[in-house]
């Protein structure tokens, strides 16, 4: 499945920033952004993007919440989750799993590879989990 | 009427009879048994178990007597214990210490008195087995022996209860020392727990910055913002990779606490190790490109181990990455996998840079040693490559080591089994690893 369209969900200002300028400059997206988890959900049931990045540490809904939300939801259920963040110890790369994520992608993250990674988590993410 | 006076030992005698706690307690069978085999064998109508205290006299058993203690001035057994033998009054009314007592001038009416000491293992005379008659008597032999005896066995029965108050102070110690022990771990355990959120949380915290910061830096130098001049690049990419170093430090400081408390986490998987090492030097292609250093790799037989794919590589980078530092231009570093006997795996990373001192050798997988002559620190490492890498290989149930000489370079090695033996720290449910996704 080819990318056009991606969300990006995160609280900090900055990094949602270099996150577009990586995913349009680099990954030549169209890119719709987030502040909060309470945004993603409108924003994903308005924008229909193809993948979602969602940062895992938020105030308020935090990311996990927000997946959960997300899947719930009929509009947004389909959309691949890939969270972004620096909690990458194993036991929660695995809650993460647990939860139906596509993958992690650790921050820092590298703007410039940003766009592959995308890409090679979803070539190798199955259908997603109910 | 003449009182007793006190016994040489009184002080150690009420420190043994206290110890006994027999003293205002119930009447027992074990000593009621003896004073009515008393009162039976010499025939009288009253036998006492008496014990002498600081100012009375108080019967732990008691037969024909219905007083449970007197003032120890009138008391016969106060005289008893100043003896090791039998005392006998034959007749009160005739001996000028007793004819006015008032026990005996009054109830219960004392005539005849007969007491043995109770002495303690230890020699204290704490009080008396006595038989007492309202007549003058005489006792046989027979009579006075089985008296003895049977003071005897009353003693025996009053140590025993001396050793159980020890033994229960000694066991009321040992569970409050226990009690004070568990809270001691308890709180150990908070502060562990505070540390680790701590360095989780900084790890975090510290991330996040990062993140802008190396983002920005690398789109710069990627040029997806246009081009930047020469000069700018130059700035743009020490920054960059500066601040990669303090990604990497970052990371490698959390590994390390988690290493410490024991909660790194492997996950063996089967590996092939010719497409491990294969690439490792395809990453390390443009470091070795840059020093004009040679990477040479023999990898001796089809490799297959069960390993952390993930952690050996990161020893192996680690290794690596150290030796390219210190090689000198135009010459090579190899590195060599074979295998040993009894399901081992060596591998060795040798460099012809300018070796070890001997002297350094055994520092140098303590964390953050760095060696004089600026090393890796001035190349960009942060000090904690090898004591990472020594943990990585021993919870894998390996070992780690270096050989070197000065002038002649070194060589770093590890052996792992084949299938790894995980070996931890602490048994902790853990932490640790890296990204699904890959």
């Amino acid at each position: 499945m080819a990318v056009s369209k991606v969300l990006l969900v995160d609280d900090e200002p900055h990094i949602r920033r270099i996150g577009e300028l990586s995913l349009k400059g680099v990954g030549k997206w169209k890119v719709v952004l987030a502040s909060s988890g309470y945004e993603a959900l409108e924003a994903a049931a308005r924008e229909s993007p193809d993948v979602i990045l969602l940062d895992v540490m938020m105030p308020g809904m935090d990311g996990q919440e927000t997946l959960l939300e997300l899947r719930a939801r009929e509009a947004t259920a389909a959309i691949p989750i890939i969270f972004m963040t620096a909690k990458v110890q194993k036991h929660e790369v695995d809650r993460y799993r647990e939860l139906g994520a596509a993958g992690v992608i650790p921050k820092p993250f590298d703007p410039m590879s940003l766009p592959g990674q995308i890409v090679d988590i979803l070539a190798s993410y199955a259908s997603p989990r109910p | 009427m003449k009182a007793a006076p006190l016994p040489g030992d009184e002080i150690e005698r009420l420190a043994a009879l206290s110890e006994a706690a027999l003293l205002d307690t119930p009447p027992e069978p074990a000593f009621d048994d003896l004073t009515r085999l008393a009162a039976a064998i010499c025939r009288t109508p009253i036998a006492l178990v008496s014990l002498i205290d600081r100012d009375r006299q108080w019967f732990k058993s008691r037969v024909g007597l219905d007083a449970s203690e007197t003032p120890r001035e009138v008391a016969f057994c106060a005289h008893a214990i100043l003896g090791e033998e039998l005392f006998l009054v034959a007749d009160a009314h005739e001996d000028d210490r007793f004819a006015d007592n008032p026990l005996v001038t009054a109830a219960p009416n004392v005539r005849f008195y007969a007491g043995a000491p109770l002495a303690t293992a230890d020699g204290h005379n704490v009080g008396t087995l006595c038989v007492i008659d309202h007549g003058p008597r005489q006792l046989d032999d027979e009579q006075r022996n089985a008296l003895m005896a049977l003071a005897r066995q009353v003693a025996a029965q009053i140590d025993l209860r001396r050793t159980n108050g020890r033994l229960a102070k000694v066991n009321g110690e040992l569970v409050a020392r226990a009690r004070e022990a568990q809270v001691v771990i308890e709180q150990r355990k908070v502060v562990e727990r505070i540390k680790n959120e701590f360095v989780s949380t900084v790890s975090h915290e510290l991330r996040t910055p990062l993140t802008s910061i190396r983002g920005a830096l690398g789109l710069l130098e990627g040029g997806v913002l246009g081009p930047l001049s020469e000069g700018a690049m130059e700035l743009v990419q020490i920054a960059r990779a500066n601040t990669d170093r303090l990604v990497r430090l970052v990371t490698d400081i959390l590994d390390l606490e988690k290493i410490e408390a024991g909660k790194l986490d492997l996950s063996p998987t089967h590996v092939d190790v010719r497409q491990l090492v294969s690439s490792l030097v395809d990453s390390l292609a443009p470091v070795a490109a840059e020093a004009r250093v040679e990477v040479w790799a023999d990898v001796r037989g089809d490799m297959e181990v069960v390993v952390d794919e993930d952690r050996i590589a990161q020893v192996l980078t680690n290794l690596m990455s150290n030796a390219l530092k210190f090689s000198p231009s135009e010459e090579r570093v190899e590195l060599r996998v074979e295998a040993m006997a009894e399901g081992r795996v060596r591998f060795a990373v040798r460099d012809r840079g300018p070796g070890i001192a001997e002297a350094d050798l055994a520092r140098l997988f303590n964390r953050f040693e760095q060696l004089d002559g600026g090393g890796p620190r001035k190349k960009g490492g942060t000090g904690l490559g090898l004591a990472i890498s020594k943990a990585i290989v021993e919870q894998h149930g390996g070992t780690i080591g270096v050989a070197s000489k000065l002038g002649q370079g070194s060589t770093f090695w590890f052996e792992v089994p084949r299938r790894s033996v995980e070996t931890r720290r602490n048994p902790e449910a853990g932490l640790g690893g890296s990204a699904y996704h890959r």
